[in-house]
């Protein structure tokens, strides 16, 4: 299951990034490694970035649709 | 290339400030060396570095102020930058600076940092915003497990700061013992197999901490890996050697496994230091926020934050405008009365850039460089990104390009520079193509003052518009001539933030000062160019010869060839030259509505004026300087050359 799969509310643990060295890269600066636990906060409109939260941190971070759908996550729950 | 981390003469001390981005360096800097650098609530303000000196301690010292980056291993070209800096061997000591409420992520810099093995010292700043979030800093804690010092810091309101120098000054002097990041058993036998076998060819080479080298090749650094490569091959196949194994073992990525056992150590050191207590309650800004982050509210906040930048530039420029029209004027006769000759012709130079500085620019330029700067320190920016981004692809760019865009409303110079922060080249050049088409201050005042006086909301309103849409079109045409697409925006969303007056006044202080210091000159030299050229002929000759331009496309009177002429100058030269160009005081006794349209439609797309041509050939090459003249050039005779046509 992907991140793009989460609808706004849904938590979830990530458990690999792929897409690339530059893209894996890019999350790990922003903090978001394997393991860490997120929420969807909001979808964009027309398509656009989902806005993820590091639920430890506080931190928030726009991740586009593509890039995300490389986001591997497990135990969805609300 | 570097030949050591640090320097070993005399000479004047160096203290960087590093840190990721919008984490306060530039606030920091600011702080002890006056208001020098922008500063901003989004991540990527600062895409160059900035040195100065400063006196402190009762020693001179450089400080330099870096691009924000996530790791030594830039991803992006500010990136880059910071990294080249900090591995250049000229940094004496390192202030990291931290986003204290965003810890354990900083913290993944602050151990590569160390991993140099540089003097250094950690300032953790935005105390305020740890404090609200709940967090406690055990200080002492953080600083015997690393072996830095760290100090708490509020930069923005100046506190904190010298502690934070005086002890980066002292650790210079002393000797420094940092505690290095010590990991998992089998990585730290792969360093040390790899040790083992570290050639010393390369150690006379590289004077570098041998194990920094090493943390850089099973980090898969490309840069590193070539240097190595370049000294000794085999000894970087038995890296890239253990480096697989390491990866096979943890069954991680080889790229990311060396990260993610450090990611290990930053989480046990975060623990170790930090307390969270629960938090009650829910912030102002964290209310605006939910506002502005749905669909609904932030399409009304974008909508709403460009309309009071016109709306009020327009009214308090017309206001301002208005008021001091007659002193100005009275002035004027004054002056025509008790001259003659050259002198009267200097006189009305100098006159002419005065008016023009005081009554048509600075009115206008004001109150929006205000709205632009509250615009980047609320922290909006990348909220309007965020809206933004699904529509901007389908015009082949992402989010992150309205950060470009919308500086470029203040100027295109700082506006292509920020298209550092793109990831991807091709994202890059196109939004720098894009940036000239895009009206900024000078051209703002062309449209308030020529369309918005004569031609109504309306026009001006349809002007920036359709500016709007020609900008997209480039993007959109170029994006399909490019082979690759883009992967997509990855963002850092800080927390909106309350702006301080003292940083929008000195910020806009900033611009109005490099109006009156550079324009200002420049205009008034142009207005006395104009008054000598005109006694002696030779604006006939430059309207002639651009004649087929403003009479046979444009439709406009040949008198207006020297001004657009000069408009490649500075974009506000076109409008204040044209009250002489057609000797009037009121354009529109001259021009008709249409010809004023026209004449503002081309001033605002022709070519792009010539501190942007210099910028954009020192970001994107030669060709991309030359491409973005052709283009600008061909839309603006294309676009008010049909208007000129059908109306
Ligand atoms: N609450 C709070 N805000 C701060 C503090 N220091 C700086 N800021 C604000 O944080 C934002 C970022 O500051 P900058 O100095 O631009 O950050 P930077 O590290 O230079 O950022 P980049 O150049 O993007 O890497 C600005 O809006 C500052 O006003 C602080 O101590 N507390
Ligand atoms: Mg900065």
């Amino acid at each position: 299951m992907t991140l793009l799969e989460l609808k706004e509310g849904d938590t979830a643990v990530i458990s690999r990034v792929s897409g690339g060295k530059g893209v894996s890269a890019r999350m790990a600066g922003l903090g978001l490694h394997a393991g860490k636990k997120v929420r969807v906060v909001r979808a964009a409109p027309f398509r656009g970035p989902l806005l993820i939260e590091d639920i430890s941190s506080g931190a928030r971070t726009m991740i586009g649709r593509g890039i995300a759908s490389h986001v591997e996550i497990l135990n969805e729950k609300r | 290339m570097w030949k050591s981390l640090t320097k070993n003469d005399n000479s004047e001390m160096v203290i960087a400030l590093a840190g990721q981005p919008n984490c306060g360096k530039s606030t920091i800097f600011n702080a002890v060396a006056g208001f020098k650098v922008n500063t901003g609530n989004f991540s990527g303000t600062t895409v160059s570095y900035t040195e100065t000196e400063v006196y402190i301690g009762g020693r001179t010292v450089r400080l330099i102020d870096l691009p924000g980056t996530y790791s030594i291993s830039a991803n992006d070209v500010a990136e880059r930058v910071a990294r080249d800096y900090l591995l250049s061997g000229q940094v004496d000591v390192i202030i990291n600076v931290v986003d204290s409420s965003l810890l354990s992520r900083s913290l993944e810099l602050t151990l590569q940092l160390m991993e140099m093995n540089v003097p250094m010292v950690i300032g953790l700043n935005m105390i305020d915003d740890a404090q609200k979030k709940g967090m406690e800093i055990d200080i002492p804690a953080l600083t015997s497990l690393t072996g830095l010092e760290a100090y708490p810091l509020i930069a923005v309101q100046g506190s904190g700061v010298h502690e934070l120098f005086d002890a980066a000054l002292k650790v210079s002097e002393n000797s420094f013992h940092r505690v290095p990041p010590v990991y998992d058993r089998d990585v730290e036998e792969c360093i040390a197999r790899i040790e083992a076998r570290y050639p010393s060819t390369l150690k006379e080479r590289l004077r570098v901490d041998t194990r920094f080298v090493i943390i850089r090749l099973l980090e898969m650094d490309e840069e590193f890996e070539k240097l190595v490569s370049e000294v000794d091959g085999d000894f970087l196949e038995y890296v890239v050697e253990n480096r697989r194994f390491l990866a096979e073992v943890h069954d991680w990525p080889e790229s990311g496994v060396f990260a993610s056992h450090r990611h290990a150590l930053v989480l046990d050191l975060f623990e170790q230091v930090v307390a969270v207590r629960s938090r009650t309650g829910t912030s102002l800004s964290e209310k605006i926020d939910r506002f502005v982050i749905n669909p609904v509210g932030g399409l009304a906040a974008t909508v709403g934050v460009f309309f009071l930048m016109f709306a009020v530039s327009f009214w308090f420029g017309n206001l301002i405008a208005g008021l001091v029209e007659a002193p100005l004027e009275s002035l004027g006769a004054f002056l025509m009365s008790h001259t003659s000759g050259y002198t009267a012709m200097l006189v009305s130079g100098v006159y002419d850039g005065f008016t023009a500085g005081v009554g048509i620019v600075l009115p206008y330029l004001v109150p929006l460089l205000v709205i632009l700067s509250l615009l980047e320190d609320t922290g909006l920016l990348p909220r309007i990104a965020f809206m933004a981004d699904g529509l901007l692809h389908r015009f082949g760019l992402h989010g992150k390009s309205v950060v470009p865009i919308i500086m470029g409303y203040g100027c295109n110079v700082p506006a292509i520079m920020a298209a550092r922060n793109l990831e991807y080249e091709r994202d890059r050049i196109i939004t720098m193509l894009m940036v000239p088409f895009i009206a900024c201050s000078a051209r703002t005042v062309i449209i308030l003052a020529l369309a918005g006086k004569y031609l109504g909301a309306g026009y001006t309103t349809l002007i920036y518009l359709g500016n709007i849409a020609i900008a997209l079109g480039v993007s959109s045409v170029f994006s399909r001539l490019s082979a690759d697409v883009s992967p997509g925006i990855i963002m850092d969303v800080p927390p909106l933030r309350k702006p301080y007056l003292h940083v929008v006044m000195r910020k806009v202080w900033v611009r109005i000062q490099e109006f009156l210091l550079f324009a200002w000159p420049v205009i008034a030299i142009s207005s006395i160019a104009l008054a000598v050229f005109s006694y002696v002929g030779i604006d006939d000759v430059i309207n002639r010869v651009l004649s087929p331009i403003t009479t046979f496309i444009l439709g406009l009177p040949s008198d207006l060839g020297i001004t657009l002429f000069l408009g490649i100058f500075r974009k506000e030269l076109t409008l204040i030259m044209l009250n002489s160009a057609l000797n009037t005081t009121d354009v529109s006794t001259v021009l008709s509505s249409a010809q004023l349209l026209v004449l503002v439609v081309f001033t605002v797309l022709y070519i792009p004026c010539v501190a942007t041509i210099s910028t954009l050939w020192k970001e994107g090459g030669l060709k991309v300087a030359l491409l973005s003249i052709a283009l600008n050039t061909s839309i603006a005779l294309v676009v008010a050359g049909s208007l000129a046509f059908l109306l």
